[in-house]
Parts: structure tokens; sequence; C-alpha cells
């Protein structure tokens, strides 16, 4: 089909406006990286827009001698594991009876689970809860009032819900218990949901910041998101750095090591990027036509 | 394999013996027999919605009590609306009240087009590649954390950040973005368009795919041009999924995420920038005032709670009710 004039220019500004709201993601993330790679003098006269001016390594290696930014790394892939993996078990333990039509209770249970996402107890009397079971500075506090997110749960089961009765039914002639039932022919045909809500409760644990300040009181035990933003906040953050290696520490800024915290955690994103990209369009689609 | 034998234990355990009686009872029925394992399963399911989420809304009567640590939650003393009364009365709280509501209806009001925009936009792209490209960068900063997004405006917006070198360049002195009350709001605003815009784009574009081309063929052989075709069809194809979406953003109005207004706060705008959940931070957590916040908590959860409400029974007009 030949394109009018009308259109050629309505989609010449289309691609043009397109174009600047991608580079407009991008950007951001292009200065940090440079002034994460750029020497002290360059930083402080303003020189670093969009590359590295005066290149050097200098902030990170700073980074990783003079701050714990290593055991915090360790700390989030361990949050973020066993969360995911313990979120996932007892998502599963939700999903699947309530999922079942002959599961007893099932009306009234789910309605008291939805319940849940209507009104809350708030901050103050869960943080109460959390402490009187003692789990404060353990990381049991992150887990285990996050075990089940209701809106996670609530989309498995409708994607188990979907998974014909037919199936169910021809194994459980054949003599198949629930667990193996589960095990064997439904979780496997809901590979893509459970992907989907992996990474869901994955970005969740990873990016954790609140829960993690307000629990964790040793700072041996804070994660990624917690100590980067000490860093952003501190004033003195070259002072805090516990280093001995000061032919390094001449040539840092403030700004460059800060970046460069900063950048330690986006880096890890842009690693799992196109698989969050694929299940979590996947996951919003699924969320909004059974919402 | 080891959980499958487990269960079949349980199942063989329980196994009804012959009673004798023809009439079965009901732990003998096949239902009671399948169960079994689905209550094995739920059963630390019911404890973890009973202990963490049940029990902090009993927790809730501490607003109406002057809870001290040492008395506990049932020990403390009763002081009836004594809480409530405080909270509305304090010039402070009230402001902060207010400042939830500005800060949540300005992003509400200023960010919803930018998805809608965005998604009609990258719907009448037709090379496919430049289309995917797009995406994948913009949907991209939703899955940073605020901690991310924060330490990148604050870098960017900073009296030495590069926003302030260049207009340092045009007008010779820079601009104190993050301390003024207009601008930290706009930095507010813009932050969390920048990070969601892109994302929020995507139950648009789902939406868009369900409207017949042929629509357009028709309307194109009419000789309608681009606009209005955007005008007349897409905008009318999407308009259901246009109001359940402002409608669910209306529910969600009290929710100003923590970590958002956090990141980015300093105490020179504190004026605009306290809002309910850092308040409850600073001065129950940090501050100890746990009955106090606590009635603050349940103000905001009772607020949400109706505003939810309401905007179900609007939606279910729509015949797009969420129940």
């Amino acid at each position: 089909m030949q394109s009018t004039k009308g259109e050629k220019v309505f989609y010449g500004f289309n691609y043009l406006l397109l174009t600047l709201a991608g580079i407009l993601c991008l950007l951001p993330l292009l200065h940090l990286a440079s002034l994460s790679l750029s020497g002290k003098d360059a930083v402080l006269s303003g020189f670093v827009t969009l590359w590295p001016v005066e290149f050097t390594i200098s902030s990170y290696t700073m980074l990783f001698e003079g701050t714990p930014v290593v055991r915090a790394f360790g700390n989030s892939l361990l949050i973020t594991l066993v969360g995911v993996a313990a979120s996932m078990l007892f998502t599963i333990f939700a999903a699947y009876p309530l999922s079942r039509r002959d599961f007893y209770g099932r009306r009234t249970l789910t309605l008291a689970i939805v319940f849940t996402m209507l009104f809350t107890g708030g901050l103050i009397p869960t943080y109460l809860v959390v402490s009187s079971l003692g789990l404060v500075d353990s990381y049991a506090a992150l887990w285990l009032p996050a075990l089940v997110s209701t809106y996670n749960m609530m989309i498995m089961r409708s994607f188990f819900e979907n998974i014909p009765e037919e199936l169910v039914e021809a194994a459980r002639i054949d003599g198949s218990g629930e667990w193996r039932l589960l095990a064997g022919i439904i979780l496997p045909l809901s590979l893509p949901v459970l992907a989907t809500i992996g990474l869901f409760y994955g970005v969740y644990y990873w990016n954790s910041f609140f829960n993690v300040m307000i629990y964790m009181n040793s700072p041996e035990k804070i994660n990624l998101t917690v100590l980067i933003q000490q860093m952003v906040k501190s004033q003195s953050v070259l002072q805090e750095l516990n280093t001995m290696n000061s032919q390094e520490a001449v040539n840092i800024t403030p700004e460059g090591i800060k970046a460069a915290g900063i950048m330690v955690m986006v880096i890890p994103m842009l690693v799992v990027y196109p698989l969050l990209q694929r299940y979590f369009v996947k996951g919003v689609t699924i969320g909004a036509i059974k919402g | 394999m080891k959980a499958n034998s487990a269960s079949e234990a349980v199942l063989r355990m329980d196994t009804p013996r012959q009673t004798g009686s023809r009439r079965k009872r009901f732990w003998q029925t096949r239902r009671f027999k399948n169960n079994l394992p689905l209550w094995v399963m739920f059963v630390p399911v019911i404890a973890f919605y009973i202990i963490f989420k049940y029990t902090p809304m009993l927790g809730l009567v501490i607003a109406f009590k002057n809870y001290t640590f040492y008395e506990g939650v049932w020990g403390s003393q009763w002081v009836g609306m004594d809480n409530f009364t405080n909270l509305f009365t304090q010039a402070q709280s009230v402001q902060i009240i207010r400042n939830t509501l500005v800060l949540s209806i300005l992003s509400v009001l200023v960010s919803f087009p930018f998805p809608i925009a965005l998604a009609i936009m990258l719907n009448e792209v037709r090379n496919k590649y430049f289309k995917k490209s797009v995406q994948t960068l913009v949907y991209l900063p939703y899955f940073f954390s605020w901690v991310i997004v924060g330490g990148l405006v604050v870098t960017i917006f900073a009296q030495t950040g590069v926003a302030n070198v260049l207009v340092e360049k045009l007008f010779g002195k820079p601009f104190p973005f993050l301390f003024e009350e207009w601008s930290w709001v706009s930095i507010f605003l813009g932050s969390g368009i920048w990070k969601d815009a892109g994302f929020n784009a995507i139950i648009y574009l789902a939406a868009l795919t369900s409207i017949d081309p042929s629509l357009y063929e028709a309307a194109s052989m009419d000789g309608a041009g681009k606009w209005k075709q955007i005008r007349n069809i897409t905008l009318p194809g999407i308009s259901p999924t246009i109001v359940i979406m402002l409608i669910l953003a209306m529910g969600r109005v009290m929710e100003v995420g923590f970590d958002h207004v956090y990141v980015l706060q300093n105490s020179i705008v504190s004026g605009i920038s306290e809002v309910i959940s850092t308040y409850i931070y600073a001065i129950g957590l940090q501050g100890g005032q746990f009955s106090l916040t606590a009635a603050l908590g349940m103000f905001d959860s009772l607020v949400a709670l109706t505003l939810v409400l309401i905007s179900n029974a609007i939606a279910r007009r729509f015949n797009k009710g969420l129940w």
C-alpha cells in the first residue's frame, strides 16, 4: 500500500519519538557507567557525559577493596535463591488445592485469602509479629512474611484451573495420588507460569530494600540495595572506605564510587534481562486476562 | 520422588478399614481420600496467612492503646480514640496525609497517559526489529530497584551533577533541583514515569491486538488519515482497558511507595516529601511511637479498602469488576 504524504510525516514523527524514548531509558545508565570509569579530574570538572574521560577502573578497585560490596552481593544472592525456592514451593502448595473443585472449603479459603489483598494490618503490627517470633536480624524475617504473594498465587491458581479436567481424571484412574499428579502432570504442564512467577519472586527478593533495612540490624547481613543506598546517601563515602591502597585512593571521587556501586547492581539485572522481559510480558498478560 | 512415597504412606495409613456397615462414613469416601493430601499441603499455607496476615490485623488493637514494649500488645492500657484524635489534630500528621494524597493523585493524573501513548505509537511501527528494540529499552527500567533509580536521579540532578553542568553553561549558575519543592515533585513524577511507563504499556499493547485490522483498511479507503484513525478506531478500541486501568489506579491512590519517596527525599523538601509510609518508618519504627503510627497505618488501610471497594463498584458498571 502506498503511503500518503500525511502518513509519511506521521511515521517519521513516530519513529523519532520512539527512538527518543528508547534513548532516554539508556542515557542515565550510560552516564553513570561513564562516571564510574572516569578519572578524578574529569569527574570533578564536569567533563563526563556519555563516555569515560581519563579511563580508569580505580572506582571499582576501591569499591571492591574498601567496602563490603562482595559480601552484600553474596547476601543478596542468598536472600534471592532461598526466598524464591521457599516462595515457589508454598505458592504451589496454596494454588494447587485452591484450583481443585473438589477441595473442601475452597470458596471460604479463597475469600479469606483474597481479603488479605484488600486489608492489611500494616507495617507496625506486622513488625511486632515478626519481632515477637524472634525473627529480627535473621533472614527468616525476609522470607517468612513474604512466603506467599497472594497476587502470584492467584495467577498460578487460574493457570492450574485451566488444565483440562480429563488429564487429571485419566491420571486418577491410573492410580496416581495427589502428590504424583501434582509433580508428574500439573507442574510439567505449567512450566511457563512457574517461570514467570519464579522471576516475579526473584526480582522481588533481589530488589528488596525496606524489609532488609528494618529487620537486619547487623551491618554484615545487609544486602546490596541497602549497602548502595547507604553509600549514595552518605556525605563522607570516601572517608568510610576501609583501605590501605592510597595510590588508587587519590584518583577517586565520591561520585565515581557511588556510580560504581550503582553499576554493580545494574549489571546483574542486565544479564538476566532477556529472561525477565520474555516471562514478565507473559505474566502481565495472564494476570490481565484473569484479573 | 521422596514426597511421593511419603504421601502414599499417609494415604495407606488412612485407608478405611472394613467396618461392616454399608453406608460409607465421610472419611471413607473417595473425596476425603483425595482431599487429605491437599490438606497436608495447605496446612502450612493456612498457618502463614494466620500468622503473617491475620495476626497483624488483630495487632491493630494497639491503635486504641498506649503500647509500651514492657506491657506488650495485650497488656498495654486502652486509650480509646486518643491516637486518632492526635493524628487529626496535629498539624504535622495532617500535612503528611495531605502530602500522600497530593503526590499520589498527581502521580495518577500525570503518568497515566504515557503508557497509552507509548502503546499506540509502538502499535503503529511496521518494522518488527525497531519495535522489538524500543520495547527492550523502555521495559528495562521497570526491573531496577528504586535504589538504582534513586541513585541515578540523585547523581544526575545533584548540585555538581551533569544536569547542573548543563544549566550552568546555559544560565551561569546551578539550580537546586532536589531542594525546591516544585522541582522535587517534578523529579518524583518524572522518575516514576521513567521507571514504569514502558512496562505499563504492555497491557495496552495486548488490548490493541484485539482491534480488527479491517477497520483500519476501511477507514483508510474512506480517506481517514492516521490521526483520525487513532481517534476514531484505536482509542475507542482500547477504551474499556483505559477505563479499568484508571479505576484500578484510583483504588491505589493511598499507595505512595515507600522506596520511591525514601530514595529521593531530603530534609529540605520534607514539607512535601514526607508521606504516610516514610512517617510510619521514621516516627514508629525509629521513634518508637508504635500506637500513634499503628493508628495512622489503620487509617491508611481503611481508606485504601474503601477506595478499592468504590472503584470496583464503578468497574462493575462497565462489567469489568474484579469480583
